[in-house]
């Protein structure tokens, strides 16, 4: 009797154990919070290529967290959220985007891009306590009386002496222009280029033009008179890069083009109308972008976010940032206490799932050690050739 | 001697661009007294459109120009219409107004083409190489055109019933009203001509140059200058400012670099403006 008393139970307990594993199956039921991150840079403009590879990265890491189920904060599993401000490349937009993520209780921000940006943002963010995590070359992108800001990757001094060593063997190159605005987000990484030309003996001019320039006919004429074997466009945003270069081959520039700054290889290729046409060409890649392991990133990208990734490297940082800054996030059991997160991220290991393994570096340039540093690469162009790109290993920066 | 050369022609070029998109501007200030802060606007939009007629639907790069610049009057002609008629004597609301339209022209644009600057080229490469100077191809094509519409402009103007019409209305508007003049009519068909000018500069001068939504900043920010060095309403002196702040800008850039060049043209401008506050043909106040 008890045996048939019980029958009619068993198909229930079996259907209440589905439906519970079916339920633990879905993670986005099992999330029960909503943590929020900002992504900061420049999304219109000359400069609008670095923002929104910033976005996509912290995007792209948000969406990868909530397919697995969510963003383990304390004993909640957290959907992730990124909140966006456009800052426009400017100082004033920066400040302005940290305040409207203060507004919607943001406390960890990936970005923003550069200098003028990172220069407004470090006092609001500190007055608000948020955590950044800047891409920015410049000579003060982080430092100890900000101990919230962090720097997403390394900077100029890092990687400029290697490269010029390299470009210099390479296209046997004996006088350079380096060209870049002439702002903080221009003579920051120019000059400190120019001083790597230098000590790989190379004569080097540093010309600067106005930010919001859109005819470089002047600023070539005067690069031609200086019959230079290379012009290294530095930190100029992309689309000025681009239209300096079809100016510069228009003028009859027969030299080799650089490109030590931020990431800008593509809109430099189109307007030199395509790598066949180009003679020599070195750049900074800011990331080993030929690795297998790093390339994976781009077809899990494709996969999760259902569109192709941006053309432009610094979605690996921001993403690589974002990872790190979310680990953080999980290890100080909070979301809202920008401090504990900070403390936590400088406990933890450099390490990426498709970067590999980093270093926390920054103290002898910056005097405090908050720049995360992954292997960088250096991309080739030779005689209409792409030669790929080679890693150059960065984890001795201090 | 050859760089002076070579820069003259950058400023020459700089100059005839500049004159095409001030012209316009100083028209609809002239004639309506409104001061067009959407005039960047339709210069992106005139790039965008020649864009994706020429790059997106394959019409040859000469008639999407055209296209291009029948748009662009074609909008400003609703613009005024339907926007800035209805509050045309009030100096305020039609400046923002035409500041609306403008955000509303470059947020279209982002949201349409994307913030980043398309891949738009010019149809025709190479250089004109003399003795130690060269000139772009596209940049001659450019200065011939916009040599051209220059001119066509002053016929227009000058040597035309409607060109009296409308100057008539620059001039006393209440007199040219009651002489049988229709603001209501003449005014759209102003803009429309402004608008037309600004369109074409933009398709014409964005492939050699860039062109993203927010190009526009720049160019009103130029035409602005120019116009005011000139005299605000003064088609003449909106023109030779356009040609002095052309090649002020090419030597002073050249010879003193980007950083010092930008600065030394804003000194001769201020300068000038000292020297004479209404502009270098400009009248003590607008009547109309």
């Amino acid at each position: 009797m008890s045996g048939r008393s019980n029958y009619p139970a068993r198909p229930a307990v079996l259907t209440g154990l589905l439906v519970a594993s079916a339920l633990a199956a879905l993670p986005a039921a099992a999330q029960d919070c909503e943590t929020k991150i900002g992504a900061l840079g420049p999304m219109s403009g000359g400069a609008a290529a670095w923002g929104i590879a910033m976005k996509a990265g912290a995007e792209f890491v948000a969406a990868a967290v909530n397919e697995s189920g969510g963003l383990p904060i304390g004993n909640r599993k957290c959907k992730v959220t990124v909140l966006t401000y456009d800052t426009k490349y400017t100082a004033d937009g920066a400040a302005a985007g940290a305040n409207y993520l203060a507004s919607q209780n943001v406390k960890v921000i990936i970005g923003p891009v550069g200098s003028p940006e990172a220069t407004g943002i470090k006092p609001v963010a500190n007055r608000n306590q948020q955590l950044t995590f800047n891409s920015a070359y410049a000579k003060d992108a982080i430092g100890p009386q900000f101990p919230l800001a962090f720097h997403q990757l390394s900077g100029p001094v890092v990687w400029a002496p290697m490269l010029v060593k390299a470009a210099k063997e390479r296209f046997k190159i004996g006088s350079v222009v380096v060209v870049a605005p002439n702002d903080q987000g221009g003579t920051d990484v120019a000059s400190v280029n120019a001083d790597a030309y230098k000590a790989n003996g190379i004569k080097t001019t540093e010309e600067y033009y106005q930010r919001g320039t859109t005819n470089f006919a002047p600023i070539v004429t005067r690069i031609m008179n200086v019959r230079p074997d290379a012009v290294d466009t530095a930190s100029s945003p992309p689309g000025d890069a681009a239209t300096m270069v079809k100016q510069l081959l228009e003028a009859g520039f027969g030299g080799v083009i650089g490109r030590l700054g931020g990431p800008g290889t593509p809109e430099i290729i189109r307007a030199a109308g395509g790598v066949e046409k180009i003679k020599g060409f070195y750049w900074l890649e800011l990331v080993a972008i030929d690795d297998p392991k790093v390339r994976t990133m781009l077809t899990d990208y494709q996969r999760v976010m259902k569109a192709p990734a941006p053309d432009n490297t610094l979605m690996f940082t921001s993403a690589a940032a974002t990872r790190m800054a979310l680990k953080a996030i999980t290890a100080a059991g909070t979301d809202s206490d920008a401090e504990k997160i900070a403390a936590a991220l400088r406990k933890l290991s450099p390490e990426d799932p498709y970067l590999g393994k980093g270093v926390w570096s920054g103290q002898s340039n910056f005097g405090i050690n908050q720049e995360l540093a992954f292997p960088v690469g250096m991309g080739l162009v030779v005689d209409g050739k792409h030669l790929g790109v080679t890693p150059l290993d960065v984890s001795g920066a201090k | 001697m050859d760089g002076i050369i070579s820069t003259g022609l950058i400023g020459l070029s700089l100059g005839t661009q500049y004159a095409l998109l001030s012209l316009g501007f100083t028209l609809i200030f002239g004639i309506l007294g409104v001061i067009n802060f959407s005039h960047g606007g339709f210069y992106i939009v005139g790039g965008y459109a020649a864009y994706s007629l020429s790059h997106l639907f394959g019409l040859p790069f000469p008639l999407a120009v055209v296209f291009a610049t029948l748009f662009c009057a074609a909008l400003g002609y609703a613009v005024e219409y339907l926007l800035v008629e209805p509050h045309v004597n009030d100096h305020l609301a039609t400046m923002m107004i035409t500041l609306g339209v403008y955000l509303i022209m470059t947020t279209g644009a982002t949201a349409i083409f994307g913030p980043e600057p398309p891949e738009f080229r010019f149809p025709v490469a190479g250089s004109f190489r003399g003795h130690g100077f060269y000139v772009p191809y596209s940049n001659l094509i450019v200065f011939v055109v916009c040599t051209l519409v220059i001119a066509g402009v002053y016929l227009l103007m000058f040597r035309t019933r409607f060109g009296v019409a409308l100057r008539a209305m620059a001039d006393d508007r209440a007199v040219a009203s009651a002489q049988g003049l229709h603001p209501a009519r003449l005014f759209p068909m102003a803009f429309a001509v402004a608008t037309g000018l600004a369109g074409l500069t933009g398709a014409l001068v964005t492939p050699i140059l860039a062109l993203d939504p927010h190009v526009g900043d720049s160019v009103l920010a130029k035409s602005f200058m120019v116009v005011i060095l000139g005299g605000l309403g003064s088609i003449g002196g909106a023109t030779v400012a356009a040609f002095l702040v052309g090649i002020f800008e090419a030597y002073s850039s050249v010879y003193l670099g980007g950083s010092k060049g930008a600065l030394a043209l804003f000194v001769f401008v201020l300068v000038i403006l000292v020297v004479r506050p209404t502009g270098l043909m400009g009248r003590v106040a607008r009547r109309a």
